[in-house]
């Protein structure tokens, strides 16, 4: 019985995965492809393959494509750790500490979600200019350790909200300062969820073009994603097999790390016998 | 102990509050400000009063189409994206083998973001030619030319936004490793049955997580851009069928000139999400249950 | 552990790196005059403009040029950002339909004041002058002439037996040779035409050839609610014909090279501009080739010569002289222009015309005799268009695919869309 379930549920996540897995092969065989071919051919098997977008792709800009890697890693590692510090902290006080004013807080936290970021857009690039920081990374990455994205601290609070509070209680009669409650008690018991955030984090910063193209204007300071535009001009000409061949460069490292991570955050709550 | 939680609050507050105060509420004020003006970018902004937000209101045919498009975004995207993520993570949930695997593969198109490659993906898969129609072929059904077509291109993008129910399944995820095993194992023994459970176990603890991934997921679907942006080309067509309200805003900000104006709607499109959330928050004490 | 360590420390190294490359940059910023360049293109011309600015600065030991590049889809983006932090590169590269928002704008620097001193124009003849100029001042200076153009598959004419579409052919013999053609290609899904109903080019190349401007020289529109009642109804019976393609495949292209339906293979032509030829060779398959729009008259086109890309200097620029030699030098050296090659289009001075025509290849050739053979037929440059005409290009494209669906007729198109067209420049 538990059997048959299980091969129901394999069925049908195979089925399912090969929707999500066809954009990839795609890409893969875009990249395969002379551009004469990328526009007019569905299938998944570019026949003959042709790997010259790799080497053209991987030098096509000045800088070898390895330097955009390095930046991006540079940007979204930064980013991830301060994503989950200060989020966390921030997440803490709102759900755990009583103070006056935190309602007021959490509310404005939420009300920052709201604002599109096409109309603020400009008044942050005046503030960034004026604090010298366009041209650097630092538009990029200082505000996530001032807890600028309140989606994170949203996502920690709910699940802060979830730990029994009988726990840091208990630990405040222990004569506990809030300080250790936060370290000692609830990152720990947090895991799944500050791992969630970072794997998000990474992603999102990986895959963010909007940031780094209106603060990164250096060639050698650009991303990733700067860099796969760089191929793609709309108004002439552009090098799609290229593009295509780096995206799949640039998905690779996402992809080993998520399956990585997501392993170890498992074997990680087995372990610590969380409830 | 009172004195010291008092000041402990604000202390973990610090890195927020130096953030908020040196960084976000500065360029949000400005464009509250500049949405009473005729502010292009170029030239210093001049006071208009109220005329922008009369404007939108009274005046502006695009706004109530585009308010249109996304009210319908939202409506379809929200609950087929959650419940698709939530029955997928509870599959994921189950303890078998290559679970990282697929979980991965489910993520993959989240990976995908609104990178360029979408647009033309999309374009192979739903237009009259593509993958999808030739697949209904197979089953004799004739099918439209569904990206480009007004009737339907709108619905292409919610199958994108569908599509892409990586991150509310990962949350998911990761709301259901949180909840404690003995209930369960207790439940079991008492002879309930895997939808008693679900219906009455599962849903119940998971609501925090639930009312987090709805709370987001409706905001970041009325502030939906990069799909349409992409997809259409940043022209919101066919015949505004796809004209998102912050592609719309984004088109008179940066493609005419008229921030001023834009963050009238900016503003206006912040008043309505944050009705819309606070609803959801005071509707939350009624069926969000926290802790076990 | 080793290995997080080992990481660690690079990652430091790149942070330091990255400070130290910031700090260098200031540094050299002090002794040399620091000039920045922005342009948006693909791969080669990145390289090509990359080489130029190499050349120069080494004959120009105390300028140091930073190239930025985007493609055309995120350019202005940036730009605007930049701009309203009064932060733009010196040196920008300027699109027809754009500068006149700029310059009116305050955002550019007027050359007039340099020219003949530090810009160099000798050897532009006065057309190519003034396509740069806006409300009377000289704002651009071409990087290379194009005109709009026709580009299509000879090779699939060829194949199917149609003669190519040599001058002239009329707006009639258009529609009556793409219906044929359609036929001829005997192939589903491919038509003869895009549908350019909604492109603005050929709108005003066709009203133009009834003696009407889009706009009047006083920023009115030119077209009058009969003529687009005509220019919809025109395109309305090329696809009742099947000469041109339907409107749920028209709305697959966002008029650039990557969706035009030729592009997609479903379509012969599409209306472009010249210099457009080597981006729609570089993802297609067969010979393209470029011809002329459609014309009312059999000796006199309405189309005309214009930049393809000007190079402007900001109007917030610190270094104004050294900003202007430098624009000169791109515009208008020999050594620079054969570094360029015709990449931007046609380089307006005819001493660089001379210098690169043994070097270029069959299609930079094709490109310069399309300009040269065209030169006789076109009309002059039209009066400027006024502030909303990117908004009315929009309206078109909107209005044809209402059209074309069967929300509207094209009569009542023609009204609605004159009024609408009317609003948007009332608003500015």
């Amino acid at each position: 019985m538990r059997h048959n379930k299980s091969i129901l549920s394999h069925a049908l996540l195979c089925a399912a995965s090969l929707v999500m897995l066809y954009p990839l092969l795609w890409m893969l065989a875009s990249s395969f492809r002379p551009n004469t071919d990328i526009f007019t051919s569905i299938s998944l098997l570019p026949i003959p393959p042709d790997t010259a977008a790799y080497p053209r792709g991987w030098r096509g800009l000045q800088v070898p494509f390895s330097r955009f890697f390095l930046n991006s890693a540079v940007i979204a590692i930064l980013s991830v750790i301060g994503n989950v510090l200060s989020c966390s902290l921030a997440a803490f006080a709102v759900t755990r500490l009583r103070f006056p004013g935190r309602d007021l807080c959490f509310a404005l936290m939420l009300g920052t979600m709201m604002i599109p970021y096409q109309v603020t857009l400009i008044p942050q690039y005046i503030l960034f200019l004026h604090l010298d920081w366009v041209n650097t990374i630092l538009p990029l990455v200082v505000p996530k350790f001032l807890a600028a994205d309140a989606f994170f601290i949203f996502l920690l609070a709910q699940f802060f909200r979830g730990i029994p509070r009988e726990l840091d209680e208990a630990a405040v009669v222990d004569g506990c300062s809030p300080w250790r409650i936060y370290w000692n008690i609830m990152l720990p018991l947090s895991l799944p969820v500050l791992g969630t955030v970072a794997i998000f984090t990474f992603i999102f910063t990986w895959d963010d073009f909007f940031g780094p193209l209106v603060y990164l204007t250096d060639i050698e300071a650009f991303t990733v994603q700067l860099g796969l535009r760089g191929f793609l001009d709309s108004s002439g000409t552009s090098d799609w097999s290229a593009m295509f061949a780096m995206a799949c460069l640039t998905l690779a490292p996402v992809l080993v790390l998520f399956v990585l991570f997501q392993r170890t955050l498992i074997q990680g709550i087995a372990t610590t016998g969380l409830k | 102990m009172r004195p010291s939680r008092l000041h402990a609050g604000h202390a973990f507050l610090i890195p927020w509050f130096v953030g908020f105060f040196g960084l976000t509420l500065g360029p949000a004020l400005a464009s509250l400000y500049l949405s009473f003006t005729n502010y292009d970018l170029l030239q210093a902004p001049g006071w208009v009063g109220l005329s922008n937000y009369v404007r939108i209101l009274t005046a502006d045919a695009k706004v109530a189409e585009s308010v249109r498009v996304t009210l319908l975004y939202v409506v379809l995207s929200v609950p087929f994206k959650l419940g698709f993520a939530l029955a997928v993570a509870m599959l994921l949930n189950q303890g078998m083998r290559g679970l990282p695997l697929y979980r991965a593969l489910f993520y993959l198109p989240s990976l995908l973001g609104a990178s360029v490659a979408i647009a033309t993906l999309w374009r192979q898969v739903f237009s009259g030619d593509g993958l999808l129609n030739r697949v209904l072929a197979l089953f004799g059904i004739q099918g439209a030319s569904w990206v480009s077509d007004p009737d339907t291109a709108i619905y292409t993008l919610v199958a994108l936004s569908v599509w892409q129910f990586g991150s509310p399944m990962i949350i998911f995820l990761a709301g259901l490793r949180q909840l404690p095993r003995d209930i369960y194992e207790a439940a079991a023994l008492d002879g309930a049955t895997a939808w008693y459970q679900f219906r009455h176990i599962t849903i119940p603890l998971l609501t925090p997580v639930i009312f987090f991934n709805l709370v987001v997921q409706t905001i970041d679907a009325f502030k939906a851009f990069t799909p349409a942006f992409i997809i259409s080309g940043g022209t919101g067509g066919p015949i505004n069928a796809t004209l998102f309200y912050t592609l719309y805003l984004y088109q008179e900000a940066f493609g005419y000139l008229r921030m001023g104006y834009a963050a009238a709607l900016a503003w206006l499109l912040v008043l309505a999400i944050g009705a819309i959330t606070a609803a959801a928050f005071l509707t939350a004490r009624r069926w969000v249950h926290y802790e076990a | 552990m080793a290995s997080p360590r080992i990481s660690r420390r690079r990652l430091l190294a790149s942070t330091a790196a990255l400070a130290t490359a910031a700090a260098a940059t200031r540094a050299e910023a002090q002794s040399t005059t620091r000039l920045r360049l922005y342009w948006w293109g693909g791969t080669e011309r990145a390289e090509r403009t990359n080489k130029t600015a190499a050349l120069y600065t080494q004959t120009h030991p105390a300028i140091a040029i930073a190239g930025e590049t985007v493609g055309w889809g995120d350019y202005w983006t940036r730009l605007a950002t930049q701009a309203a932090g009064r932060n733009m590169p010196d040196l920008v590269q300027m699109d027809y339909g754009y500068i006149f928002d700029y310059a009116r704008r305050g955002a550019l620097l007027p050359l007039d004041p340099y020219l003949g001193k530090e810009l160099d124009l000798s050897g532009f003849d006065q057309a190519s002058i003034d396509g740069g100029k806006v409300d009377g001042k000289i704002f651009g200076v071409s990087l290379g002439l194009n005109s709009t153009s026709l580009v299509y598959n000879r090779q699939a004419f060829e194949a199917a037996g149609l003669p190519p579409l040599d001058w002239p052919v009329t707006w009639a013999d258009f529609a009556k040779r793409m219906a044929e053609a359609t036929k001829a290609v005997k192939t589903p899904g491919v038509w003869a035409s895009s549908d350019a109903g909604n492109s603005g080019p050929a709108l005003e190349v066709w009203l133009r050839g009834r003696g009407h401007e889009m706009y009047t020289a006083d920023g009115k529109l030119g077209a009058t609610a009969s003529d687009m009642a005509d220019w919809f109804g025109y395109w309305a019976d090329m696809r009742a014909a099947g000469a041109c393609a339907p409107p749920e495949v028209q709305a697959l292209d966002k008029s650039d090279v990557d969706t035009a339906l030729i592009s997609l293979g479903k379509s012969l032509i599409s209306f472009a501009n010249s210099n457009q030829l080597v981006g729609y060779q570089a993802v297609n398959k067969s010979k393209l080739d470029l011809a002329m729009y459609p014309t009312s008259s059999t000796t006199k086109s309405g189309q005309y010569l214009k930049p393809s890309q000007m190079l402007s200097i900001a109007a917030t620029t610190k270094s104004k002289e050294e900003a202007v030699k430098a624009l000169s030098f791109f515009v208008a050296d020999i050594e620079a222009g054969k570094l360029l090659g015709v990449e931007r289009g046609i380089p307006a001075s005819a001493a660089i015309r001379k210098a690169i025509a043994p070097s270029l290849d069959a299609m930079a050739t094709r490109m310069s005799s399309y300009i040269a053979e065209i030169g006789p037929r076109v009309s002059p440059l039209p009066p400027p268009p006024p502030k909303g005409a990117g908004e009315i290009l929009a309206l078109l494209v909107r209005t044809n695919e209402s059209v074309g669906f069967k929300r509207t007729t094209p009569t009542a198109a023609g009204t609605t869309f004159i009024k609408e067209a009317t609003d948007i420049l009332a608003r500015g």
